[in-house]
């Protein structure tokens, strides 16, 4: 008995253990199968060899095909037709980056889960209900397969699927997959349109608007649109100064009259009132708790995928502004800094193609670059491009919403979601004739969101990667519809430029920047005509710059956005017009100057004011010692500088002390959005731009007196935040106020796109903030900043040299060499000539690609 | 109950006052004589072949990708090991350190052919939420095939015929 009982133990055991180790139990993966040295996920170890020369066979190719390698692992691809060049192009993406490509379709296509297990579907709902996959479906769906666009999605699809097949017959896959045991599927155009459309959410869809209804609601729409206004109070420096036509609308529905910005600062010059005194305003409890719930999903998504920080810096420079070189231009694109990069470099030559630059993996082409005669960077625009609808339903009509004075039967689309671990999840999203509903909490709330809305854009970037003029750039740029960009320009010739491609949602009636009534008189009308966006060509000054900031001034006739997390408060924008205008006959050297510069305007602007504030109260010995650092300090924002680190928490704590009680007595419920309606420093760019103006032109503002409490002057205020600031700093840092530096408060972090900690670079103590031109965006541990420097002069017709580097490295595997090796280059400062247009003919390593 | 109040206190009885009488002490336990007697049949090198060539197996198997072969070496063993008369404090370490050096030679061989195995156990070790060395991977998968041994072994033994001997 005791035998049998044995036998049956180890049996059970023995079944138990294979069973674990073959099939995984819940979120454990099948570890047998997971950590074979042979096969699991050790065989990434392959991946991350330095490659050597060789020869492959690449099934789809029409011609032989050269990939010559610099010792960066950056790509000259050369092909005799442009499909051959996109299609090894795909190769090389997925043989480099396939895990990130990877992670970001199954974001964009709600497959979270299926890799990473019930932690990834709120995002994965989220995403389906938002409906990337939708519009990259019906995009597809309606473009011809003979098109240009569709033959290089195709060619580029066929790349990618070789590096596929290669690894599944080698084994030889990124370690995430050997580890979770779930496998990329065949990528399909479908896949790169899906993260066309995650890049456009990146950068186009905000929650603002929502965020607008809370403040209504607890603030009053006095305050609110006091304090959170459509024009910004300070002085801006559009790089389109006008003179401006209104050429009406673009069809969307023909119908449609343009708001103008004349007519919603009329809406919102309404008298100021107390908090409680007018509460409320048009938002209802109702709107503001779908409000909530649709932040609340937001809230759920990876970093990154709401926009909410501005993003780039972008300048061009002609004539007597540049020497050596009849025009200069230079770039450095804002975004979240992962390991691996957002980009990946590659020099691309076939017949009628010579382009050099960043391409995005997933995507064939390059986004920013030089061809053999222009050179183009981009930066957002940053104009409103989501808005809210909130649909009128009824108990007595489910499933329906009122439009257009009749009951509609909303659409249903259904998705399962495939849960690794788990069982899969079944969702419904509901549209209406706005798009899909995203929440019914409380109130139906569906949005409007032009990134929904299919754009060519990668036609679009095809044709600018041929283009020979602005005027075929501009031609081009005319297609694109989303992400709204400011697209800079500068070529051989000697010309520069800029022009804000993209589509300006604009609304007969209603406040755009609040949750509309969707009953249809607010629906989006139309669009501004390409005519009238934000353009520039030539300009007398020499010099062009777009730093996000309002591209236009405030007598631009159409409505673009309000202050509130749409525009940067233009301190960057300002800082690269002044080293433009103040510089002659620079050089290269003298622009990267430029894109390293640590200054922070609105510090040049508050600190005297602040010690002018200090001059007329006590101070502490340790304050006169704060103090004094202040007076000397050039507003730069470096690493070791313990006035930057003074500056920077100084100006927190005048935010909290001017705006704190406001929000505490109206009760803001800021945990529903920290970055939306927190008061942090380089967050709320309205609140940073009116108290900078209040505080040098209106230091009686109501706003410093807080409700209820005693009468208060900006001075006074200042002297008391700079109070706290003291004691905070020597709290947190200890010693001496001169040993205080920004860099000990403030760092980068690079995080893996895995989001493992130990495969990300950093903390790092780090200088700068959000407002120098070398920027780092989001507070003190900064994870977005220049994600790519580029500078390129053009020295004569078709001869262009060409710099650049970005944080990390080609290769997303940590074993490669080139995972992290432009990393130290891009942190001092440093720059790698880039390939020719034309790419390299040769390199440390080629390979050669068969048909 | 006076008494039981000074319990603890200077003066007071002791508690072994209060029990029974100790009970008489028992006889003295036999002393344990170790014996270098072998239980097992056969020469010693010859098992300790089988256990280099059992362990090549297993690195070969994991190369090929059959993950489940240091489970068969368990059960292999645990027969072998019952028939050789091995007891299981011997043939359970021999079995696991067989699959683990088997898997370690797998990985070996690997990093010897210029693999960044290293770093790649690191980032293993990572995406899987653990401490992010290079050891900790490489400790987990010999653990993975150490475990699959030892229930192989197990199963072994237990289903291997011939007469029961003690275990321990």
């Amino acid at each position: 008995m005791r035998r049998v009982l044995n036998v049956l133990a180890a049996l059970l055991v023995s079944a138990a253990v294979l069973a674990l180790f073959a099939f995984g139990y819940g979120p454990v993966p099948a570890l047998g199968r997971a950590l074979d040295p042979g096969h699991g996920a050790w065989t990434s170890a392959a991946g991350g060899q330095p490659i050597h020369s060789q020869t492959l066979s690449l099934p789809g190719l029409a011609h032989p095909v050269t990939v010559a390698f610099t010792s960066h692992g950056v790509a000259s691809i050369r092909a005799a037709d442009d499909d051959d060049v996109v299609l090894a192009l795909g190769y090389l993406h997925a043989r480099f980056r396939l895990t990130e490509m990877d992670l970001e379709r199954r974001l964009g296509e709600g497959r979270v889960s299926q890799l990473a297990g019930p932690a990834g579907l709120s995002s994965d709902k989220f995403e389906l209900r938002l409906g990337l996959l939708r519009t990259a479906q019906a995009e597809w769906a309606a473009t011809p397969r003979t098109s240009p666009g569709g033959q290089t999605l195709i060619a580029y699809s066929r790349g990618v699927n070789d590096y596929l097949a290669r690894a599944r017959r080698s084994g030889e896959w990124p370690s995430i997959y050997g580890l979770t045991g779930v496998y990329p599927s065949a990528w399909t155009p479908v896949d790169s349109l899906v993260l066309q459309g995650v890049l456009t959410q990146q950068l186009d869809y905000t929650t603002t608007p929502l965020d607008y209804a809370i403040l209504e609601r607890t603030l009053g729409p006095a305050h609110t649109m006091a304090w959170f206004p459509i024009l910004p109070p300070g002085q801006q420096s559009p790089y389109d100064p006008g003179p401006y036509k209104n050429r009406g609308l673009a069809p969307i529905a023909p119908q449609a009259t343009a708001v103008t910005t004349a007519d919603v600062q009329q809406r919102a010059a309404a008298p100021a009132a107390g908090p409680g005194t007018d509460r409320g305003g048009g938002v209802t409890a109702q709107a503001a708790r779908a409000a909530a719930a649709i932040l609340a999903q937001a809230d759920a998504l990876p970093p990154g995928l709401i926009h909410q920080y501005p993003d780039s810096n972008a300048w061009a420079a002609n004539g007597p502004k540049v020497a050596g070189a009849k025009a200069m231009l230079a770039c450095d694109p804002h975004l979240p800094q992962t390991v691996p990069s957002i980009w990946y470099q590659a020099a691309l030559s076939a017949p009628g193609l010579s382009v050099t630059g960043v391409t995005v993996p997933g995507l064939p082409g390059v986004l920013i670059g030089h061809n053999a005669h222009i050179a183009w960077s981009l930066t957002d625009t940053q104009n409103q491009a989501t808005l809210f609808y909130d649909e009128r339903t009824s108990k007595s009509h489910p499933g329906q919403y009122f439009w257009q004075g009749a009951w509609r039967r909303m659409r249903h689309v259904s998705y399962t979601i495939p849960v690794r671990g788990g069982s899969a999840a079944h969702l419904t999203v509901n549209i209406t004739v706005h798009g899909p509903v995203m929440t019914q909490a409380g109130q139906t709330t569906s949005v409007d969101w032009m990134g929904n809305i299919p754009s060519p854009d990668l036609t679009v970037l095809l044709a600018v990667n041929r283009a020979h003029d602005f005027a075929q750039f501009r031609a081009a740029l005319a297609g694109w519809r989303a992400p709204t960009q400011n697209f800079v320009y500068a070529d051989d010739q000697g010309n520069i430029g800029a022009i804000s491609a993209g589509y300006y949602p604009l609304v007969r009636h209603g406040d755009p920047w609040l949750p509309l009534p969707g009953t249809g008189a607010d629906d989006v009308a139309g669009v501004i005509p390409y005519a009238s966006v934000p353009q520039v060509y030539d300009p007398p000054s020499h010099v062009v710059a777009t730093a996000n900031q309002r591209p236009v001034g405030p007598s631009y006739p159409y409505y673009i956005g309000t202050s509130a997390n749409f525009f940067d408060p233009g301190y960057r924008a300002g800082e690269i017009y002044a080293s433009l205008h103040a510089g002659s006959r620079m050089r290269p050297a003298g622009f990267a100057a430029i894109q390293l510069s640590l200054t922070d305007r609105l510090a040049q602007q508050i600190v005297p004011q602040l010690l002018a504030a200090l001059r007329h109260t006590h101070l502490t010995t340790q304050q006169q010692a704060a103090a004094a650092l202040l007076h000397g300090w050039d507003a730069t924002m470096a690493q070791n500088s313990a006035a930057a680190a003074l500056w920077w928490t100084f100006w927190g704590d005048y935010l909290r002390a001017v705006f704190k009680p406001w929000w505490k007595a109206a009760k803001v419920p800021v945990r529903k959005d920290p970055p939306g309606l927190a008061i942090l420093p380089q967050s709320q760019f309205s609140l940073d731009q009116v108290l900078a103006s209040w505080t040098a032109d209106d230091p009686a503002n109501s706003a410093f007196s807080p409700p209820g409490g005693p009468h208060r002057t900006a001075p006074q205020v200042m002297q008391a935040a700079f109070a706290t600031t003291v004691a905070h700093l020597a709290a947190t840092l200890h010693g001496a106020p001169s040993s205080w530096a920004w860099g000990r408060i403030h760092s980068r972090q690079f995080p893996s796109v895995t989001q493992a900690d130990a495969l990300g670079y950093g903390p790092r103590a780090s200088g700068a903030d959000a407002w120098t031109v070398n920027a780092a965006d989001g507070g003190l541990v900064s994870h977005q900043g220049p994600s790519w420097r580029m500078i390129v002069a053009w020295a004569g017709p078709g001869t262009a040299t060409g710099e650049g580097v970005y944080p990390g490295g080609q290769s997303e595997n940590p074993a490669s060499p080139w995972y992290e090796d432009q990393m130290e280059d891009w942190w001092d400062g440093r720059y790698l000539a880039m390939p020719p247009a034309a790419g390299y003919a040769a390199g440390r390593v080629v390979w050669s690609l068969r048909p | 109950m006076s008494d039981l109040n000074r319990l603890g206190k200077r003066g007071s009885y002791r508690l072994g006052r209060l029990g029974t009488p100790p009970a008489a002490p028992k006889s003295p336990p036999s002393p344990h004589y170790p014996t270098w007697v072998p239980h097992h049949r056969g020469p010693v090198g010859l098992w300790l072949l089988a256990c280099l060539g059992a362990a090549a197996v297993i690195a070969v198997g994991a190369l090929v990708g059959w993950w489940f072969v240091p489970f068969l070496a368990g059960l292999a063993g645990g027969v072998a090991s019952r028939a050789g008369g091995w007891r299981l404090r011997v043939a359970l370490p021999a079995a696991v350190l067989v699959a683990a050096a088997g898997w370690g030679a797998a990985l070996g061989w690997l990093a010897l052919r210029g693999l960044p195995e290293a770093a790649v156990a690191r980032v293993i070790a990572a995406l899987a939420g653990l401490p992010a060395h290079a050891a900790v991977a490489i400790a987990v998968t010999l653990l993975v095939a150490a475990i699959q041994a030892a229930a192989g072994l197990w199963l072994g033994r237990a289903l291997a015929p011939g007469p029961a001997r003690p275990v321990g």
